[in-house]
């Protein structure tokens, strides 16, 4: 059983972030919402693979990634639309547009899928960078472990302000999913992203407030949380941003 | 945030802060085991793991901000229209996609 683990390296890797990786690469071989433990350990290996595809290379070399076509290369466990759904958000996300989402709906693409995939591609793009970034291989994948998907669907989620349908902060009050929230009545439109599969966003979010900042942290600039600062960390998520064309 | 970078934005270490993060991206090895020792050396081994953490972090939210389709919100968009169309943001095809 894989079990991250910093301590070997060079450099000090803070306990919060090692304990918020273990706790979602643990998660990753889970039954999920939407999807079985298998299936979330196939997604996040597509993932991976996903850079290795010289159709994506193609297009992301393109003027327009809907020029080209041709076949995907990947790993043959996944239907065609999901395969298309990782490879395009892995490797050329700043492209990615209403149109292009709406063909995978039309296709069959169920949004719960859609937007647990998403959260899978997160889990394993946050944590695979942070160690290519230390020059570490990557983690090897979880086993996936048995069970089924609990298929939970906040009944109050709706097509409000994204291309999948959200849970508002106000209409998740007094419901099981309140907490993600953290009592906030008003929370960026990035934490309500996946809130559709609210697991997504309690697994995802516990990495944003180690690696990142946690929302108390973020403004109050009177303060340092890391060792690195508040401009610094705004200059890195900044150019980091800017390189994959994100405009949020 | 791109482009020429020899003041770092004005900020502290900003130079190597962004030569690490565009190695990241990048998938230069060489590149960046050079940045990464250039931020050890100079800021320490506890700021070089917080900015890996950083990094990591943005390129995942990215994804997310940009699969699920969110707009920017509203108070934000406002106040920071001008800096957007000076730097070029807005030109980004995801400007469109996210009605800015």
């Amino acid at each position: 059983m894989t079990k991250i683990n910093y301590t070997d390296l060079a450099w000090p890797v803070r306990d919060d972030v090692t304990a918020a990786q273990r706790r979602n690469w643990d998660r990753l071989g889970r039954p999920g919402t939407w999807l079985t433990g298998a299936e979330r350990i196939t997604v996040a290996a597509e993932a991976r693979n996903a850079g290795n595809c010289a159709l994506c290379r193609a297009r992301k070399e393109a003027l327009s990634p809907y020029g080209v076509e041709g076949s995907h290369d990947h790993l043959g466990a996944l239907a065609e639309l999901e395969v298309e759904q990782i490879h395009r958000i892995c490797t050329d996300p700043g492209r990615l547009s209403r149109a292009w989402h709406q063909g995978l709906r039309d296709g069959g693409m169920a949004e719960e899928r859609y937007v647990e995939i998403t959260g899978v591609i997160a889990t394993i793009v946050a944590i695979d960078t942070f160690t290519e970034g230390l020059g570490l291989d990557p983690w090897p994948l979880p086993q996936a472990q048995a069970g089924a998907p609990s298929r939970a669907r906040p009944t109050a989620a709706k097509q409000q302000m994204a291309w999948v349908s959200t849970l508002s902060p106000e209409d998740a009050k007094g419901t099981a999913d309140e907490d993600i929230y953290g009592g906030r009545p008003v929370v960026g439109h990035i934490v309500q992203a996946m809130s559709l599969v609210p697991e997504e966003v309690r697994g995802f979010f516990d990495i944003v407030t180690k690696q990142y900042l946690p929302p108390a942290a973020m403004m109050d600039f009177d303060n340092e949380y890391r060792a690195i600062n508040h401009a610094q960390i705004e200059l890195i998520a900044g150019r980091v941003s800017a390189l994959n064309q994100c405009v949020y | 945030m791109t482009g020429s970078d020899s003041d770092g934005g004005g900020v502290a270490d900003g130079a190597i802060l962004l030569r690490f993060a565009d190695a990241v991206l990048a998938d230069d090895v060489a590149e960046l085991a050079a940045a990464r020792e250039v931020i050890a050396k100079s800021m320490g081994g506890a700021a070089l793991a917080d900015t890996a953490g950083v990094v990591a972090l943005f390129n995942a939210i990215d994804r997310v901000a940009d699969a699920t389709g969110i707009p920017l919100e509203e108070p934000k968009a406002a106040a920071t229209a001008d800096f957007r169309a000076a730097i070029g943001i807005d030109e980004f095809t995801a400007a469109g996609e996210k009605g800015i």
